[in-house]
Parts: structure tokens; sequence; C-alpha cells
């Protein structure tokens, strides 16, 4: 059997999509509760300024805070796309060890 | 804009595969640490902590006659704060943890000035403890997801 690189490749790519998939939708749950979150808070935050419960300065403050939040957030969200990137990566890697393995017992 | 995201992202992984495949001899790609299943833990028992310390000084406590003062609650205050401290040290250890151990940095952070402006007004009003629930509740979250994230590498496929 010859070793055709095109068909490795698209097996490669194939298992890549196959994990993504099944991932992706972990990512975009994530982000869409961030969201929601953020919502909650800023609506709270603007209602406590309104009726005077919190001064212009800890408000401004406050909002400041808002910018640490969603950096934390932003890096939840790095990890998961960082896992899903290491699991499809070595899933494509796995394809090709095999396919290489197979051609060299072929040609023994 | 999904869509957009989603083929950038396939791109991203196609190129870090080829790289990788073609220069790693059998060797696996890590990007992240293996899942912790006690750090999980330590994490949702610190939310729980928080949630409670917050929860319990809305319903049982009142400005007016001085139940919120600080020193009344610096004892929790400095228990919680011990144990930010540690979940963020035993991140520290662990390689390629950088994203997790940021956003233990920032929950400290956070934590540290809501208890110093507590200090300054030696008060506490009920939105301000509404609002502090809210964003520690967001940062645990995150801190979870960051460490459940972990269990995707040694998920099977399905």
């Amino acid at each position: 059997m010859k070793f055709d690189i095109n068909e490795v490749i698209a097996e490669m790519v194939a298992a890549v999509k196959g994990v993504v998939g099944e991932n992706w939708n972990e990512v975009l749950s994530v982000t869409n509760h961030f969201f929601q979150m953020k919502k909650e808070r800023l609506e709270l935050l603007a209602e406590l300024r309104i009726a005077d419960d919190i001064t212009q300065k800890r408000f401004e403050s406050r909002l400041k805070d808002e910018k640490l939040i969603a950096e934390a957030e932003f890096h939840a969200i790095a990890v998961v796309s960082k896992a899903i990137a290491q699991k499809a990566a070595n899933a494509a890697i796995e394809v090709l060890e095999n396919a290489v393995k197979t051609a060299i017992d072929l040609a023994k | 804009m999904k869509t957009l995201l989603k083929l950038q992202f396939q791109i991203y992984l196609f190129c870090l595969i080829i790289t990788f495949a073609f220069l790693s001899e059998g060797c696996r790609v890590t990007l992240v640490p293996d899942y912790d299943d006690s750090i999980a833990e330590e994490i949702l028992e610190t939310a729980k902590r928080v949630d409670m310390f917050y929860l319990d000084m809305l319903e049982t406590t009142v400005n007016e006659n001085g139940d919120r003062a600080y020193n009344k609650m610096v004892d929790s205050y400095v228990e919680i704060e011990v144990e930010l401290a540690s979940l963020l040290s035993k991140n520290k250890i662990r390689p390629l943890n950088e994203n997790s151990i940021r956003i233990c940095e920032i929950t400290l952070e956070l934590w540290v000035k809501y208890k110093g402006e507590h200090k300054e007004d030696n008060e506490l009003s009920d939105g301000l403890i509404k609002l502090n629930r809210l964003t520690f509740s967001d940062l645990f979250y995150a801190m979870l997801v960051a460490e459940k994230a972990k269990e995707i590498i040694s998920n099977p496929p399905k």
C-alpha cells in the first residue's frame, strides 16, 4: 500500500474537525455565560450609582475592575481553546503516525 | 462572526498540527497542564466560602447598628485571603499554567482591594455586598472553567 500524503492530510483535517466540532459548543456556552453575568453586574452597578448608593469615584473604580474581570474571563476561554487545540493536534499527529507505521509495516 | 472565528481557529490549529507533526517525531503536543481534581475541589470550596461570607453578611447584619464594622469581619477576610493565596501557589507550581495563574492573581487582587474598601468605609451597603458577590461568583466560575477545560484533553472522543 502506497503512502498517500493527500489522504493522510485529509484524515488529519477530519480528526481536527471532529475534535473542534465536539468541543466548540463549550467555548460558546462559556462565553455566553460570561456575558450574562457581566450584564447582571453592570445593571446592578448602574442602579447603585443612580440611587447614589456609591460615589462617582467608587463607580469609576468598579468600572476599572470590570477590565480585570474581562481579562480573567478571556484567560478562561484561552484555556478551553488551548485544550481543544492540544487534543486536536494530538489526534492529527496520531493519524500521521499510524499511517507511517502502516506504510513501514507493509514495506517490510 | 462565529463562522469566521471558527475558520480562523481551524486554520490556526491546522498550521499548528502540521508544524508539530513534522517536528515532534512521536512527541505529543502539550499546551495546558493535566486536570487536577483537588484544585477543582478547592476552587469550589473557596467559592462556597466567599458566597457564604457575603450572604451571611447580607442576611444577618445591617449597617446601621455597626454589625458590619470591618473588625467584625476581619477574621473571615483573612481566612479567605489565605485560601486564595493557597490556590495561587498551587497553580504557580504547575507548568504551562499561566492563564489559571492570572485568574487567581486577579481574584486575590480584587479580594484585597474590596477588603481595603470595607476597612476604609467601616461599613458595606447591601448593594455593594450584592455586587461583590456577583464579581467573585464570576471570577470563581472563570477559575473553574479554566481547570475543568483541562479535562477535555483526557476525554475520549464522542
